[in-house]
């Protein structure tokens, strides 16, 4: 397996994602430029410029004709993904720390940061399905998050529910019509919060990293804890894979920390855990700072990560990868 | 006629074309002309061309053929060599009960696992402890070598204290002497072969640090650490001693340069001691 090392950033990377058909990857890094690569030989399709601050969050819609990116600007943008021209720009008081597409692509939800006289929330926009029309102003939906904030959130399956990670380690799951509270769950060590929160295909389950060094697998409609996978060091990012079951975990010590630990490893790889067995099957090195997201691959022919150290890694995976069965998993196969 | 400043000018700037060249193993050989930094840069390359077909799906067909924009714009396609590389090559095999230690976990690592197992032989009488803790080491020589008995023995019939029998000779210089008090200087002197000398060590390492370091490499059967007597701290270099050469080769090449307490070691075989 021969990485693809896409430098075109100059600070750390802060998201990473392919688009459905995961030919092209969009990058957004704290250097404010947002970059679109084609994911089979890591060209770089081009950049999107505009933003005035740290970019923390993009998301590309199913049909890869529109891209949104949030930062700490205090703007939320549509892209022209074809062409690299803005198409809208929402303010808001503060930072934008998530968006994410509802999986028909017509509802954009971007999730604001808490600071002082702002408290966290979660804001819905409806998306004109066209290039050149006019994106409204006007929020479908807002939902405040006045007891812990929300850190990462996105569209359940059907747009039925939202579920939002909190800083306090819970995760929460809102009606998408009114936007009531319908359940909240501690899934995560108190006061430890989530990092990440990525999608099965099918967005009935999903699965949560958090700085409590564990990434765990919840189920959607209730909110259960199916799975969990424990590390020995804070996760930033977890990526379910397609084709096989087996997740992503990449995390490592935060920058401001690695001085005062043992420097020997910082534990910066890419750790494959399988999903079902939640045992650790193995790692992939390369990164020199801690991986700050990990995505996978829709066809899970691959996965990307971004890290720290401002590189992007593009893996496409060999036959060992697709080999790798468990005895019980053969003996399955055989049947 | 022309201005000849102008045709220097030419000749300086002027580029050969590069040329392609087919090679009959099905490579071509590419020869490109470029200036850097005012100096004219030739490059050779040699590729193999393989055409892999992918069929992918129409609305990937088309992104394809994109014109890029934002900092690629007017680029050429293709992937440009200042944003795109390849990295070295990964190996990732999954597998059931990985461990962060199984994963280098190579011949040579289980080599010394062997070695760990392996039984305290004495050198000198064959028994199950270390050949300094024989209780025989004053009297007899290592297995294969003339024993130390007989060794006096051939002393004895010139005269145990000297050719004259009656001047003194200092002890370091009586014959006997050889298999008593000065024996570690004599012909049983330390194995100096596998023998490492480590310098540039940080003052508060300690002799099971390094133990620990070197041990990866091989079974390591000596560590010894030059401490200041009165500060007890080290002084900065240690020897440290492999049973097997090969493996002291190995631990020399990976462990010079390795940084540790802040210090770049540096590693190197022992001289031969001069005594």
């Amino acid at each position: 397996m021969r990485p693809i090392l896409l430098s075109g950033h100059e600070r750390a990377l802060t998201q990473v994602k392919y688009n459905k058909d995961g030919d092209i990857i969009f990058s957004v890094s704290k250097d404010h430029v947002v970059g679109a690569w084609f994911s089979y030989n890591g060209e770089r399709l081009g950049t999107y410029h505009g933003h005035q601050g740290a970019l923390w969050t993009v998301d590309v819609d199913p049909t890869t004709t529109f891209l949104a990116t949030g930062g700490a600007d205090n703007t939320m943008r549509l892209w022209n993904v074809q062409t690299g021209k803005l198409l809208k720009t929402w303010e808001f008081g503060s930072s934008i720390k998530r968006v994410e597409f509802s999986s028909d692509g017509s509802k954009l939800l971007g999730v604001t940061e808490k600071r002082t006289g702002h408290l966290s929330t979660i804001v819905v926009y409806d998306i004109v399905q066209d290039v050149d029309a006019e994106q409204t102003d006007e929020q479908s939906l807002r939902i405040v998050c006045d007891e812990s904030k929300a850190t990462v959130a996105g569209f359940s399956y059907g747009a039925k529910w939202i579920i939002a990670g909190h800083e306090d380690g819970s995760v929460s799951q809102y009606d998408v019509k009114g936007g009531e509270l319908l359940d909240n769950v501690m899934v995560h060590e108190p006061d430890m919060p989530i990092t990440d929160m990525q999608w099965a295909p099918d967005r009935t389950y999903f699965i949560t990293a958090s700085k409590d060094k564990t990434a765990k697998l919840i189920s959607t409609k209730d909110l259960n804890v199916m799975k969990s996978y424990n590390t020995d060091t804070p996760l930033n990012s977890a990526a379910i894979t397609p084709v096989k079951d087996y997740i992503i975990l990449g995390g490592g010590q935060a920058a401001m920390d690695v001085t005062t630990t043992n420097a020997r490893q910082g534990k910066f790889e890419a750790r494959f855990y399988h999903k079902i067995f939640e045992e650790e099957i193995g790692r992939v090195r390369g990164h020199f700072g801690p991986l700050n997201y990990v995505a996978v691959h829709p066809l899970g022919t691959g996965y990307c990560s971004g890290g720290e150290d401002g590189y992007v890694r593009v893996h496409h995976f060999d036959k060992p990868y697709f080999d790798f069965m468990y005895e019980v998993e053969r003996e399955q196969a055989r049947m | 006629m022309t201005d000849w400043t102008l045709d220097d000018d030419d000749d300086a700037l002027a580029l050969p074309q590069s040329q392609i060249t087919k090679n009959k193993d099905g490579t071509e050989t590419i020869v490109t002309y470029r200036m850097e930094d005012g100096k004219k840069v030739k490059t050779t390359r040699r590729i193999k061309k393989t055409v892999v077909k992918q069929v992918v799906n129409p609305r990937v067909a088309e992104r394809k053929h994109w014109t890029k924009f934002g900092a690629e714009k007017g680029k050429p396609a293709g992937p440009q060599s200042d944003t795109t590389s390849v990295a070295e090559n990964i190996v990732f095999r999954p597998m059931a009960n990985w461990k962060a230690s199984a994963e280098d976990k190579t011949e040579t690592e289980k080599k010394k696992l062997a070695m760990k197992d392996a039984k305290i032989k004495c050198r000198i009488c064959s028994g199950d402890h270390w050949t300094t803790k024989c209780p025989f080491k004053d009297t007899m020589a290592p297995e294969g070598e003339p024993g130390g008995a007989e060794l006096d023995e051939a002393v004895d019939a010139t005269g145990g204290l000297g050719p004259s029998g009656s001047s003194y000779v200092p002890p370091h210089l009586r014959k006997g002497g050889a298999a008593t008090g000065d024996r570690m200087g004599g012909r049983y002197e330390r194995d100096d072969l596998a023998t490492l000398r480590v310098t540039n060590v940080s003052e508060f390492a300690e002799e099971q640090d390094l133990r620990d370091m070197f041990s990866r490499f091989g079974h390591v059967t000596r560590v010894f650490l030059a401490k200041d007597r009165e500060t007890g701290r080290a002084k900065g270099f240690a020897f440290v001693s492999f049973a097997d050469r090969a493996e002291a080769a190995k631990a020399c090449e990976k462990m010079d340069g390795y940084g540790y307490g802040h210090l770049i070691l540096k590693v190197e075989f022992a001289k031969k001691s001069t005594t």
